[in-house]
């Protein structure tokens, strides 16, 4: 008699059709080294991939929030102006027409302009006993160009003070050109934070101001005494008003660090030259470099996972010729080719997520080698979610081609073609 | 439901050309102007080897395309049914028992018989259990059916192929390998599954008749 008398048939309430059954069968004819192949061979190329695309983003992203906008790594700002030649009487200024044909440039991916004041300015500091004054110039140039973000950047006119930007040089050579030889103490640029100062600012038409303010920061992109723009548009307006605003005769440029080489002939097509303080050519080489790199390495992973892949494909086949006549047998009794493929298309969907989630998990591991070390360059803490969702992508893309030739196959084999 | 299949001037693809023979000329199927077969019907379709009975079978079935001629389900033209439009038919109006079995050697009976009651979920397990004894072979129901000998997978095989409704079963020499007590009980089950359907019996023979009183022959 029989041993099992369940009278249930294994056909599912929503009248799917239950393929365990043909799972069962079809099984017998994968190889699970063969898959084990592909998935540990896909697996590296892919942790390559996303694993490069985590680093260069890691290494283009300055770390925090507030900062996070700043492609200080990814970018190479550039402070061009006209050669002067002989002695200048007209200024060398810049167009409007050339400052559009700049800012189309390929690698200009945004241009600013420098705002020379309009008035002459006063700058008197009080050292204890000794107190110190000297005629300035001051420029402003849009905010999102600093590369310091200093806390109280920015001017009110109800509560008058001006924060100042200098050049990291000009502290140097006070300190090392100017305060030895004197017998004057050296000053650490947050002391140099803490000293008042006082600007007297006039105007043509005889008008004086003196304002507070303050060294708020150092820079090391521009070789000037920058002040916040609304600040330069306030006291412009107030101590110069009816004088037409004079042109630019210098432009600061974030220029793409992969194309140097571009605007470098372009500068010297056009006899222009970049500040001889090219201090973020260093970062901009880096970013060339970070972006080569990953870019190479990148090829790399690419390359052993669609060998990879390759090999999936072949497995494939494999599995379906060896199948074949089961497969016809199956189709025979009145199962779809759907149907029948249906559980190995779950495998490789099943596979090929395994293999992105070990990918991702790779990732997260090689990223906590490099993650001190770039945080110490204040760099690092980029979203996961690109390469997380390359990886994804990867996944659902290989998954949907090999459901596709499952289907093309089993296809042909249904009309016996 | 499928309430007729028809055969019109029918001729296998590997005949063409050979319309002049005695074989082609004399036969009642092939190149027919009509021949219809009624739900209801039972028939027995003689020839002797090679003429064709089996390749009948499969173009009715759709396993098999290579004919010249028209086959059609009421007036539904074979050639126009999708790979979904077949599987229906396979699932609800035609049943086939080949002639090789096609039975899966390495599962076991049973699951070579719900294999096929999975998709169409007509039989319980306890009535497909019954009918195994009833044919004599419920001892071999969780044996790999490889291991059985050609007249146990033949009954194996009729019992599959009469677990989906039908209106029509096809047969192709279903009882060659069966002694004349199992090709009666064999024949006795494929009528009153028919009859419980409501169905009709096309089967092929080359001499080993499937034993049931009320077949009409006709020659191929």
């Amino acid at each position: 008699m029989i041993k099992n008398s369940s009278t249930t048939p294994r056909h599912s309430a929503t009248g799917a059709v239950d393929t365990a059954p043909v799972w069962q069968l079809l099984r017998r004819n994968i190889s699970v080294w063969q898959l084990a192949g592909y998935a540990v061979a896909n697996m590296v190329g892919l942790a390559i991939i996303v694993t490069a695309l985590m680093f260069y983003t890691d290494a283009t992203t300055t770390a925090g929030a507030s900062e996070a906008a700043d492609p200080f790594f990814s970018s190479s700002f550039e402070v061009i102006s006209k050669e002067v030649e002989g002695i200048g009487l007209t200024p060398a200024s810049f167009t409007p027409a050339e400052i559009a044909d700049i800012k189309a440039q390929p690698w200009a991916r945004r241009v600013g302009e420098f705002t020379p004041s309009r008035f002459t300015v006063n700058a008197s500091v009080d050292l204890g006993a000794r107190g110190m004054s000297s005629y300035l110039f001051m420029e402003s140039i849009p905010d999102e160009f600093f590369d310091v973000r200093p806390r109280r950047w920015g001017f009110d006119p109800q509560d008058p003070f001006i924060p100042v930007i200098i050049s990291k040089e000009y502290l140097a050579l006070y300190n090392f050109g100017f305060a030895a030889p004197q017998g004057l103490p050296q000053l650490s640029e947050e002391v140099m934070q803490t000293v008042p100062m006082t600007f007297t600012l006039s105007g043509s038409d005889g008008l004086r101001a003196s304002i507070a303010g303050g060294i708020a920061g150092f820079s090391s992109r521009m070789n000037t005494i920058a002040v916040p723009q609304s600040f330069m548009d306030w006291a412009n307006s107030r101590f110069a008003p009816g004088e037409e605003a004079l042109p630019p005769s210098r432009l600061i440029v974030e220029a793409d660090p992969m194309l140097t080489d571009s605007m470098d002939a372009y500068l010297a097509d056009h006899d222009l030259e970049t500040s001889a303080d090219r201090s973020d050519a260093g970062t901009g080489r880096i970013a060339r470099f970070s972006a080569i790199a990953g870019g190479v390495v990148s090829a790399i992973g690419a390359v052993i996972s669609l060998l990879a892949v390759a090999i999936l494909f072949l497995s494939i086949y494999l599995i379906l010729q060896k199948s074949r006549s089961r497969l016809e047998r199956l189709m025979l009794l009145g199962y779809s080719p759907r149907e029948v493929g249906r559980p190995l298309g779950r495998l490789l969907a099943g596979v090929n997520g395994a293999v992105a989630l070990a990918a991702i998990f790779i990732m997260i591991i090689a990223r906590t080698m490099w993650r001190p070390a770039l945080a110490g360059l204040d760099l690092g803490g980029a979203s996961l979610i690109p390469p997380v969702c390359v990886a994804i992508a990867f996944a659902v893309v290989i998954t949907g081609a090999n459901i596709a030739t499952l289907r093309r196959h089993l296809g042909r084999l249904w009309w016996g073609d | 439901m499928t309430e007729r299949i028809t055969l019109h001037n029918l001729l296998p693809r590997v005949f063409e050309g050979m319309q002049a023979d005695e074989a082609i000329s004399r036969s009642e199927i092939w190149l027919s102007r009509s021949v219809t077969f009624d739900r209801g019907c039972r028939v027995s379709i003689e020839a002797e080897s090679g003429g064709g009975k089996s390749s009948l079978l499969a173009f009715i079935y759709g396993s098999r395309r290579d004919y010249s001629g028209t086959i059609l389900f009421d007036s539904t033209d074979a050639r126009t049914l999708t790979v979904d439009g077949w599987c229906g038919l396979r699932r609800r109006s035609l049943a086939l028992l080949p002639q090789e079995m096609r039975l899966f050697g390495e599962l076991t009976v049973m699951e070579n018989i719900c294999l096929k009651n999975n998709l169409t979920g007509c039989k319980s397990r306890a009535q497909i259990a019954e009918m195994l004894d009833r044919l004599g072979i419920a001892d071999k129901a969780y044996e790999p059916a490889g291991r059985l000998s050609i007249g146990q997978q033949q009954r194996v095989a009729a019992i599959r192929a009469v677990c989906q409704p039908f209106d029509f079963l096809l047969l192709d020499e279903p009882v060659s390998h069966l002694d004349a007590r199992h090709n009666r009980e064999v024949g006795a089950l494929f009528d009153e599954e028919a009859r419980a359907h409501g169905a009709g019996i096309i089967t092929t023979t080359v001499g080993h008749n499937l034993l049931l009183d009320t077949l009409t022959t006709i020659r191929l």
